[in-house]
């Protein structure tokens, strides 16, 4: 629908995002998945058993590892054009400038701020999501809200620390109109994988997990990772065409 | 679409009946009856048994009283309020046992199989909605009440549900019928039956009596297993089995008689039946006379007791065996068609071994010649076959004939042999033959099912061959109709999704909606987002979801319509909500009226006439009466349907309510309809010829859709009527054109027909997401247990099979014949009113521009709008992707009943699907999207 629109395009003129160009965020980045899913697996026996001191409790370390993939992998809102340099064909690689610089004041303060909007905006309103999704109402309220969260912190947090808190940009975000890239991937990987785990709760295996919202969790982690890196490799600068 | 291809299409829907026909007998195959009365034969071996005469019968009178949804608990636990009948088990005059009642456990075929001892087939579902249909009857078949009306002088009585008076009509010499007609009627049935008892102890002219008490299962439909009329019921039963056997104790003329106390299915958590739980599977069987004490003095006679597994209480048989059981116990032959087996316990009535002998070779040999026929190539004579195998795999048919062979050897062999050798021999044989017969294995028509599947993708291919054209441009929204298409198909393989497919819908819905919102965003950001209607779509999706909680695994968890909010004193609010969905539809058929009075009235010169203030008022005084005759219909069936809906209403109201006249009222509704129906019609039509040029805007097509939905709302339960107004409402943010100052004012390409930006593919398919939810949203699932049958006799004194079976249809399609209509009005852009350009609304800067733009926009879309509702083209593809989802469900289906045919829920899940399968193809495909809806689509071009 939107593809043949003239004026759309003008819309979307956003870049991907690349990575931070040194040696330790290309290779924490593959690594951050794991840690996560190694956490996720891990804690999934008591998550069965308990959700929801289980998924209070992930939360923290959960927080701390994406702020940790941000700082270490991503560049800041704002510091795009200082750090993502168009490289020519065939140039030296150089080490990205003004690292220290721009360091610890141009990280702490998004790292931080994604953080609390991951927290106060963005887990109301995918509790909402989820409540009009189908999750249940009058009963699950807390196992609701903490998967709320871990899908907050999962998809928006990277999100919030690239992007800010531009309007503008955000209403791009949700119309998927945004070149994908690593944190895009994440996003709607968490998205499509919280969608897709309600699938197992219906059938009649009879098992401890399949019981609200473990499955919807677990999906989204898994979304996540596969999200992330199909969107960092192979997808990477497609845009999503609803035609 | 071109001609080739509408044929095509033509084609592939005529093939769908015809893969269903062959599928179906090929499923449920006609298993040809053996005609007449059976009558005691020669059994060979009378020198070496030394018989001369048939065993003695030990009974000459029967008391056959079923307790409908009778379950084993009710009788044998703890719990249970049938204190006197335990009392009998402890002092060893009652033998009890759990039935097993085989899947459809409905009424009718449980009362075929405790009569006849066959087990009927799953057909019979069907004719138990059929059951005037006098092949359904079981007059000529061989039953024990056949054989007792036989004897010399026979008589029956009968008193209770008319299922058996239907069944064996002209059998009885006294009966009373009593119908399940309102399932809140808790006393009334039951008091029916008993007030004959006493007079009929008296008489002694009778051979069988039968009674047949309908409250339990009354109560259960309402309350469930759990309620708390249910043990007083039960107790009320346990006060008349007492008063019968007492008499029997102490009556001269009663002292042969045998008193059989049984239920004809139970019932699951939720109190409905029909599917094949174990709840559902389990009556209770309880055999009473003084005179059995002879043989329960060395048995178990412990009552209450705790149940071996799920409601197995004391020794589980086939509720088939009752026939023949009665027949040896009785003295006639074994009725012909039987597959029953006669119960162990009673064989020591006997004492004389070779009694005993003759008694179980009658049931062989009357089982044997089912065998025979079911077996035409292996041998089954009283000759010794010299060459047969009887080692390694052997297929039924051959562990059959072995088996025979079996007894033949041990009734020949020397006089001697212990007796108890020949009985175990022919209980080996009978036995097998029992559930090699009973399975499902020998019953299908494999070949038939594979030519079924292969035609249902005949249809799928043309279907697909006829959209030829449209599968090459792509985009998300047929992207996303194929994967619903395609992960539907996988789920039906999944016994769980098939009793869950609500989820599904649901699920799918709730994509498409955010979908919409998404698609939206991209172009225009709606300002408050949280009232886009996309998200207000969901968000009344979600409310809609919640209002009937159905399928198998949640079964009687919290919903809508049966919480606090309406039941009780609360009553008010649902009838508030009634009330005003009542409103909305007259409001609407008023404006509908006063634009026909306004062509009728007016200068037909002047063409296009537009009704005033005074037509209007007109208008609403003269539809008035029928919404109120809808209304109060409603009510007064309420009141008797469901009584704990209307308890919070007025004393005298009720009282009122209960006097009037359900049938005629019905009939008026329906008649008003039919009325307003034609004369608005007449109007249009009017209207139509007038017209110079062009095409009408489809008023005649809302027209008729709101009568529809009066029409539906007649046949639906008070408490999903407010999901009429939520529909409404959703229909309404589905057909709202977006407002001048939010239109976006790019160029566009993209046909755009609706709010939205709706392409006509989008409609489709949100047509068939919430055809397919609401289904399910007004309570219905996959399971034969939740066919709601209330509401099929509105307006229908007597039965006719074709009325009833479509009110039965459109009761529990409502939900789906309210969105097939509503995808075509959305599709036709039916009744749109004529826009009008605010210019304060434009941006006035370059305003001008703009609005040059928004004109050429509007006048194309009003064009393509025009285009789309004058030609069949839009209709047609419409269908066509509607008959392709059809085509592809049915082929999954059909493969799924195929491979699956061996699973243990073939009986349970399987089965019914293929039910539905076949009432969403053919009633609701041919009746409502294609025949209703070509109705539609013409009128809407008038
Ligand atoms: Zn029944
Ligand atoms: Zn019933």
């Amino acid at each position: 629908m939107a593809a043949a629109n003239p004026a759309e395009k003008s819309k979307s003129q956003a870049t991907p995002i690349d990575l931070l160009n040194y040696d330790t965020a290309k290779l924490y980045t593959h690594v951050h998945p794991i840690l996560l899913l190694s956490l996720y697996f891990y804690s999934f026996r008591s998550i069965v058993a308990d959700p929801i001191s289980t998924l209070s409790r992930t939360l923290l370390p959960l927080g701390v590892l994406q702020i940790a993939y941000v700082a270490i992998c991503l560049p800041p809102t704002g510091s795009k054009d200082v750090v993502v340099e168009k490289r020519k064909p065939g140039e030296k690689k150089k080490a990205a400038p003004g690292k220290l610089e721009s360091g610890i004041n141009g990280k702490i303060i998004p790292a931080f701020l994604s953080l609390i909007l991951s927290t106060l905006a963005a887990t109301p309103l995918l509790f909402g999501i989820l409540i009009l999704f189908g999750a249940p109402i009058t009963t699950h309220i807390f196992e609701t809200g903490l998967c709320g969260a871990h899908i907050a912190f999962l998809s928006t947090i990277p999100l919030v620390y690239v992007h800010g808190v531009d309007g503008e940009k955000w209403k791009e975000i949700v119309g998927l109109l945004l070149p994908i890239d690593e944190v895009y991937g994440c996003m709607i990987g968490t998205m499509f994988g919280a969608w897709m785990g309600a699938v197992p709760i219906p059938l009649d295996w009879d098992r401890e997990w399949q019981k609200w919202p473990i499955t919807i969790v677990t999906g989204a982690y898994i979304g996540f990772a596969v999200g992330k890196l199909l969107g960092g490799t192979l997808l990477k600068g497609k845009r999503i065409k609803f035609e | 679409m071109a001609r080739l291809q509408v044929s095509l299409l033509a084609l592939a829907n005529l093939l769908i009946p015809v893969a269903i026909l062959v599928f179906a007998t090929g499923f449920f195959p006609y298993k040809p009856f053996m005609p007449g009365l059976a009558t005691y034969e020669d059994l060979g071996w009378e020198g070496k048994m030394a018989w001369t005469k048939e065993p003695d019968p030990k009974f000459d009178k029967l008391v056959f009283m079923v307790v409908d949804a009778l379950r084993s608990d009710f009788v044998f636990s703890k719990e249970s309020g049938m204190a006197f009948v335990q009392s009998l088990i402890r002092s060893g005059s009652a033998i009890p046992f759990t039935a097993h009642a085989t899947s459809p456990t409905i009424t009718m075929p449980r009362v075929k199989a405790i009569t006849t001892g066959s087990i009927p087939s799953f057909l019979d579902v069907i004719l138990n909605f059929a059951e005037s249909d006098t092949t359904s009857t079981l007059a000529t078949q061989d039953t024990w009440l056949a054989q007792l009306k036989a004897r010399e002088g026979g008589k029956l009585v009968m008193y209770g549900d008319d299922t058996w008076l239907k069944l064996f009509p002209g059998f009885f010499e006294r009966a009373d019928g009593t119908s399940s007609f309102f399932v809140s009627d808790f006393t009334e049935v039951d008091n029916n039956v008993t007030r004959h008892v006493p007079d009929e102890l008296l008489n002694s002219d009778w051979d069988a009596m039968i009674m047949h008490y309908l409250g339990l299962d009354h109560i259960g439909h309402k309350t469930g297993p759990k309620g708390p009329n249910m043990v007083p019921k039960q107790k009320e039963m346990d006060g008349i089995v007492r008063q019968i056997y007492e008499a029997i104790e102490n009556e001269e003329h009663l002292l042969n008689t045998l008193f059989v106390l049984c239920g004809d299915h139970g019932m699951n958590d939720g109190g409905n039946h029909g599917g094949s739980t174990p709840g559902e599977t389990s009556p209770a069987l309880v055999f009473m006379s003084p005179k059995i004490k002879k043989i329960t003095e060395a048995m178990e006679r412990k009552s209450p007791i705790e149940p071996k597994a799920n409601f197995e209480y004391y020794r589980i048989i086939e509720q088939s065996d009752i026939a023949p059981t009665l027949a040896g116990l009785m003295g006639y032959p074994v009725p012909k068609n039987n597959l029953g087996v006669f119960i162990e316990e009673f064989l020591d009535l006997w004492d004389d071994a070779a009694d005993r002998v003759r008694l179980l070779l009658h049931n062989a040999r009357q089982i044997k010649k089912i065998v025979e026929a079911t077996f035409p190539n292996l041998s089954f004579s009283d000759e010794f076959v010299e060459d047969m195998h009887c080692e390694g795999s052997l297929n039924s048919g051959q562990e059959l004939a072995c088996k025979w062979q079996d007894i033949v050897r041990a009734m020949s062999s020397v006089a001697s042999l212990h007796p108890q050798i020949r009985v175990e021999y022919i209980y080996n044989f009978c036995r097998t033959a029992q559930n090699v017969m009973s399975s499902t294995a020998s019953n299908y028509n494999v070949s038939r099912l594979v030519l079924g599947t292969s035609l249902a993708f005949l249809s799928f291919a043309f279907t697909l061959a006829s959209l030829y054209r449209r599968l090459r441009d792509v985009s998300a929204s047929g992207i996303f109709y194929t994967l619903t298409l395609v992960l539907y198909c996988i789920l039906m393989f999944a016994s769980s999704y098939v009793e869950e497919e609500h989820n599904f819908w649901y699920w799918a819905t709730s994509l498409w909606f955010f979908y919409l919102f998404i698609s939206d965003s991209r172009e225009q950001w709606f300002k408050n987002f949280i009232f886009h209607p996309a998200i207000m779509l969901l968000f009344l999706h979600r409310i809609a979801r919640r209002w009937n909680q159905t399928g198998q695994k949640y079964a009687g968890a919290d919903d809508i319509a049966h919480s606090i909010i309406f039941l009780g004193r609360n009553s008010i609010v649902l009838w508030s909500l009634v009330g005003a969905t009542y409103m909305d539809i007259v409001l609407r058929l008023a404006q509908h009226v006063a634009r026909s009075l306004a062509t009728f009235i007016s200068d037909q010169s002047v063409g296009e006439a537009e009704s005033t203030e005074g037509h209007r008022f007109m208008a609403t005084i003269a539809i008035l009466p029928l919404g109120i005759t809808a209304f109060v219909f409603k009510m007064a069936f309420t009141a008797r349907d469901a009584p704990e809906l209307v308890l919070g209403l007025n004393e005298e109201l009720l009282a009122w309510l209960d006097s009037t006249a359900l049938v005629e009222m019905a009939r008026m509704v329906f008649g008003g309809i039919a009325l307003t129906a034609s004369w608005i019609a007449s109007a249009e039509w009017k209207r139509a010829v007038n017209k110079k040029k062009g095409r009408g805007n489809g008023d005649f097509a809302i027209a008729l859709f709101d009568l529809a939905i009066l029409f539906l709302m007649t046949q639906t339960k008070a408490q999903n009527i407010p999901l009429y107004l939520l529909f409404r409402v959703q229909l309404f943010f589905l057909s709202k054109s977006r407002s001048l100052s939010t239109i976006s004012i790019r160029d566009s390409n993209v046909q755009l027909v609706g709010y939205l930006n709706l392409t006509p593919l989008a409609i489709t398919l949100t047509t068939l997401l919430l055809t397919q939810s609401a289904f399910f949203i007004l309570g219905n699932s996959n399971a034969i247990s939740s066919i709601d049958l209330s509401n099929s006799y509105n307006g229908v004194s007597g039965f006719n099979i074709t009325v009833v079976g479509t009110l039965v249809f459109l009761s529990n399609w409502a939900g789906p014949v309210y969105w097939s209509l509503a995808g075509i009005t959305l599709l036709g852009s039916h009744g749109k009113t004529q826009r009008y350009i605010d210019e304060g609304e434009l941006d006035n800067r370059d305003w001008i521009k703009k609005e040059r733009e928004h004109l050429d926009r509007l006048v194309r879309q009003e064009k393509r709008e025009g285009e789309m509702r004058s030609g069949w083209a839009g209709w047609e593809e419409h269908v066509a992707l509607l008959t392709l989802f059809v085509g592809a469900s049915l082929v999954s289906v059909m493969t799924a009943c195929t491979v699956l045919r061996q699973h243990l829920f073939v009986w349970s899940v399987f089965s019914p699907k293929f039910l539905y399968g076949m009432a969403w193809s053919v009633a609701w495909h041919f009746g409502i999207t294609v025949g209703l809806g070509a109705l539609w689509w013409w009128v809407g071009g008038w």
